[in-house]
């Protein structure tokens, strides 16, 4: 069953003369609980394309279909773009990007309650995720005091806890060395599997990529299988 | 859950001691404020505290606390006997710097006519009035002295009857009450050598004139400088009489200048009051401004420095409204703790009674510089609030 179908996606930058063709004629689905991993070396396009998938960019010809959901054909303001983004999507980043001044818990049951579930409920389900995660132990810690593995783990519990329907995890093993980088990997694809969120990975290591269902790598804005 | 309580108690230090330093700046907008009001009330208590209708002066003068004046001491006789009059008393008040309580000391001595009681002293807090005719003082509460303290001014010892609390000439300095000749003789009292070089001058001015030495010696008494002068008279109207008509009258036939009590103060507050009011209302302005500058200084660098915890926000979908009420939370916070701050400061300071001056602090007053403040605040934060909304949330991707 899709959760992501993207359609013949094209963006260009600038015009006339100047135009730059960023990403052109970009078509792939992604299905519920699969695993997607996206290649490419740096200026192939694969930051323009996340950003258009995370809805921060608008394309420039195409369609981009979430849970059954047209984005941009509906009139959307950028207010319900941002409350789709807030319901359907997780990220986790490259740097982790945690709230400095938030606890472990509390960089978790954020985003529950911009979602309105109440603190209560949120701090209940927030222990329980960070459980699933092995990392419940550090839940009243800050960012700082945590490893970059912990952090990202605390990243990957953020990510899931409003058990979206995808997960963009932008370069998530490059602050990580090797052996930490695989155990995020192998937490990616128990997520998909036990959660049935599709995960769309960027990264650089094909060495992580190991056990994903699909690979994409992106060559000059041309998305190659 | 309340982003901006997490932020502030994750960084407390920081907001603590920019509560303190904005505070403190606070308290001295406070102090001034306070100041401000004081030489008001200071400047006006002496001459509502003299309970009369009329002051007489010095022709063309507009003494007695603006610019010196001088009357004749049997003047006040004269205008006694002014119809519509129903009491005149002699009043002189001047500022002296002595010795008092082991330190030295500036205060104005008050002197007035114990029969008659025009212009006696008000805030008693303890002890009574003068009764005696002589080396009897009522002294106040600021200069530290005690009930039954001598104090030796001039060259007689003054016993201390009474203690007055808030008894304060203009300058805000305290007041001592005296029996008017006891005044008059601090006021005038020469050392030997002085009285020396007085007469030996007076007669010097004699010679030249052409007398002879024994007529100049003769005369030298008649010469001698006035020492029974008084600052005004103080004058209480029958009931029902118009102050106009017997102003006229003591300025047409005494050759003397007339206030009302109210015109009295009006000079007051135009003259010495209005100078010091401008001072202090700019430096209350000024800082005010630097007060609201630093909120919002230290608003819009704690808004950088999250910058991409902000675009993170915005990228895991937060609203708009989550990041203003983020900002604008911690405006508030620091505007309204700095301003509690710096408003008990001012008030321990005023109940410590350790300032030297008056301070009063009114209702209108403190909640304009809240209002000043808190409307201050939101709109500098405004440009934080500007810069977090333009923040693009792809800020939060990549390394």
């Amino acid at each position: 069953m899709p959760i992501l179908q993207v359609e013949r996606i094209r963006k260009i930058f600038g015009e006339g003369a100047l135009a730059v063709t960023a990403l052109d004629s970009i078509d792939f689905t992604v299905n519920k609980g699969e695993l997607m991993a996206l290649l490419g070396p740096s200026g192939s396009g694969k930051s323009t394309l996340l950003l258009c998938l995370s809805l921060i960019l608008e394309p420039t010809a195409g369609r981009i279909i979430i849970n059954n959901e047209e984005i941009y054909n509906n009139g959307w303001t950028n207010v319900d773009v941002r409350r789709f983004r807030r319901e359907n999507i997780g990220f986790i980043f490259q740097g982790h990007n945690l709230i400095p001044f938030l606890t472990t818990l509390d960089n978790v049951a954020l985003v529950m309650t911009l979602n309105g579930v109440s603190d209560r409920d949120a701090r209940k389900k927030s222990i329980e995720i960070l459980e699933y995660l092995e990392i419940a132990h550090r839940a009243d810690f800050y960012p700082s005091f945590l490893s970059g593995g912990e952090q990202q783990r605390v990243a990957i519990a953020r990510a899931i806890a409003n058990e979206p329907a995808l997960i963009f995890a932008d370069e998530p093993t490059a602050s990580l060395d090797t052996e930490r980088g695989f155990k995020v990997m192998e937490l990616l694809k128990r997520i998909a599997k036990e959660k049935g969120s599709g995960v769309i990975t960027v990264t650089h290591d094909h060495r992580m990529i190991e056990g994903f269902d699909t690979v994409y790598e992106l060559r000059d804005g041309m998305l190659v299988k | 859950m309340d982003l901006a309580i997490k932020d502030i108690s994750r960084h407390a230090g920081k907001f603590i001691a920019t509560i303190l330093g904005v505070g403190l700046l606070l308290t001295i907008v406070f102090i001034m404020n306070g100041i401000y009001r004081g030489i008001i009330a200071d400047g006006v208590w002496l001459i509502e505290n003299t309970d009369t209708d009329l002051w007489v002066v010095e022709r063309g003068r507009g003494g007695p606390f603006n610019e010196q004046s001088r009357v004749r001491m049997d003047m006040y006789k004269s205008v006694q006997a002014t119809p519509g009059v129903m009491q005149a008393g002699p009043f002189i008040v001047y500022a002296v710097q002595r010795e008092l309580a082991g330190k030295s000391q500036q205060f104005s001595i008050v002197g007035y006519d114990i029969a008659i009681g025009l212009g006696m002293p008000g805030r008693l807090i303890a002890g009574r009035q003068i009764t005696a005719s002589h080396y009897e003082m009522v002294a106040d509460k600021k200069l530290g002295l005690q009930l039954d303290d001598k104090v030796r001014l001039g060259v007689h010892d003054y016993r201390v009857v009474g203690i007055t609390k808030g008894a304060v000439d203009s300058g805000g300095n305290p007041l001592i009450y005296l029996a008017l000749p006891d005044a008059q003789e601090v006021l005038y009292q020469m050392d030997n050598q002085a009285i020396y070089a007085s007469r030996a001058a007076s007669l010097q001015r004699l010679l030249n004139a052409g007398l002879s030495q024994e007529d100049a010696e003769r005369m030298l008494p008649l010469v001698s400088p006035p020492v029974d002068t008084i600052s005004a008279v103080l004058v209480r109207l029958r009931p029902g009489e118009d102050p106009q008509l017997v102003k006229d009258l003591i300025e047409k036939w005494l050759y003397l200048s007339v206030f009302s009590s109210d015109d009295e103060k009006n000079l007051m507050l135009e003259g010495r009051v209005k100078r010091i009011s401008i001072v202090l209302g700019t430096f209350r302005i000024l800082l005010l401004v630097v007060s609201i500058v630093i909120v919002a200084l230290i608003v819009y660098v704690l808004t950088i420095e999250k910058i991409k915890s902000i675009a993170t926000l915005k990228l895991i979908g937060a609203s708009n409204w989550v990041i203003i009420r983020l900002i604008l939370e911690q405006t508030l916070l620091l505007t309204i703790s700095s301003f509690l701050f710096g408003y008990t400061m001012a008030v321990l300071l005023k109940v410590s009674e350790k300032f030297p001056r008056t301070l009063y602090f009114l209702p209108f007053d403190t909640t304009s510089i809240f209002l000043i403040m808190l409307v201050g605040g939101i709109l500098a934060s405004g440009l934080a609030v500007w810069h977090a909304l333009k923040a693009p949330p792809a800020l939060a991707l990549g390394g």
